[in-house]
């Protein structure tokens, strides 16, 4: 039994052709340009949180410098698995125009202080009173960390424990120009 | 006898219209944080959890999804649109926090291909049918053409024997 007609069968060849290419572009299409978050390229959200040592801390006054901004948890164990290497990268460029911030978020401030004992190191953490600057810059988990520009632009975001090679990588690439802010 | 009509007793007419009014204030406040509920739980349903497995932010019991249950909230409450609120959101996590892609770009084919897919379908499925159902008649008519043709052969044959026996 003839089912489609010439015509027709070219209209099936199309239309499978049609979503074989969409299956094509899906699996290998270009992922070069796909960001690890939209805020990249664009001017960070504002913040001013409040350190564990009572002292407010707001994004505007380190205009100039480049911001690591590492969002971590007591009960995170990757948190404390990156943590020797975000001290070793401070101590490195503290005199160099780069600020660390970490940021405690989903936390208990009991936990938080003893963690900060251990794990802490010496640049500051905060908390944000208002409970949204994980939203703002839209973290799913911790650790995340955020390179912030010396213009104040997300560069990049990095999601689990950071090494030593991986900060000095991404710092670099924030003192770089920006190429392209789109 | 004593008048009980609320309109000629001073006192008792003031207390009604200020019970009123209070009753009205506190049934208009209602009606105000029943909206903003009913609006943070639609809103939150129409975010995808970031850290959960399919589940919404209305579905999530999540740190995050807690968050941003009172970040919908907030917002509204400071009179940020359904539209405004989404939006933010976009812009923090990118689309995939939406739990419908919008409907612009590529995304439309995500919206068309099923309408596509069953009308392609229903085509496919009509025309299978339909050339079934004419050939069948095709087959029927045939048969019916060659039935009387061997009947009458058959009846001629029986007439010729008959008369072969008689002689």
């Amino acid at each position: 039994m003839k089912i489609f007609s010439a015509t027709g069968k070219i209209v099936v060849f199309i239309i499978i052709l049609g979503l074989v290419s969409l299956m094509g572009y899906a699996i290998f299409g270009n992922r070069v340009s796909v960001k690890t978050s939209p805020l990249i390229g664009q001017q960070a959200p504002p913040f001013t949180l409040k350190t564990f040592d009572g002292k407010e801390l707001k994004l505007s006054d380190l205009e100039g410098k480049i911001v690591l901004l590492n969002f971590w948890a007591s009960w995170c164990m990757p948190c404390r698995q990156e943590a020797g290497a975000l001290e070793t990268s401070w101590q490195k460029y503290k005199d160099k125009d780069v600020v660390f911030v970490g940021v405690n978020v989903w936390d208990e401030n009991s936990n938080a202080l003893k963690y900060l004992t251990n794990f802490g190191g010496g640049y500051p953490h905060a908390l944000d009173p208002d409970e949204e600057i994980q939203i703002n810059y839209g973290v799913g988990g911790v650790p995340e960390t955020f390179f912030i520009d010396s213009s104040g632009n997300v560069r990049d975001k990095f999601t689990g424990p950071l090494t030593e090679q991986i900060i000095d990588y991404f710092v670099l690439k924030a003192k770089q120009p920006q190429e392209d802010k789109s | 006898m004593i008048n009980f009509s609320i309109k000629n007793n001073p006192i008792l007419y003031s207390i009604f219209i200020i019970a009123l009014f209070v009753s009205f204030q506190s049934q208009s406040l209602s009606n105000q944080e029943k909206s903003i509920d009913d609006q943070t739980k639609e809103i939150s349903y129409l975010l995808m959890c970031p850290v959960c497995q399919g589940q919404s932010v209305g579905e999530s019991n999540s740190n995050l999804a807690h968050d941003m249950r009172d970040i919908i909230r907030k917002q509204l409450e400071a009179g940020r649109s359904k539209e405004e609120v989404l939006a933010y959101f976009v812009n923090s996590y990118g689309e995939s926090i939406l739990a419908s892609p919008p409907p612009k770009g590529i995304n439309w084919l995500l919206w068309l291909l099923p309408g596509v897919g069953i009308i392609i379908g229903g085509i496919g499925i009509t025309l299978f049918l339909f050339k079934a159902q004419r050939e069948d008649k095709n087959e029927d008519s045939q048969e019916s053409n060659t039935q009387p043709k061997m009947d009458n052969e058959y009846i001629k044959r029986i007439e010729e024997e008959l008369e072969d026996s008689d002689s």
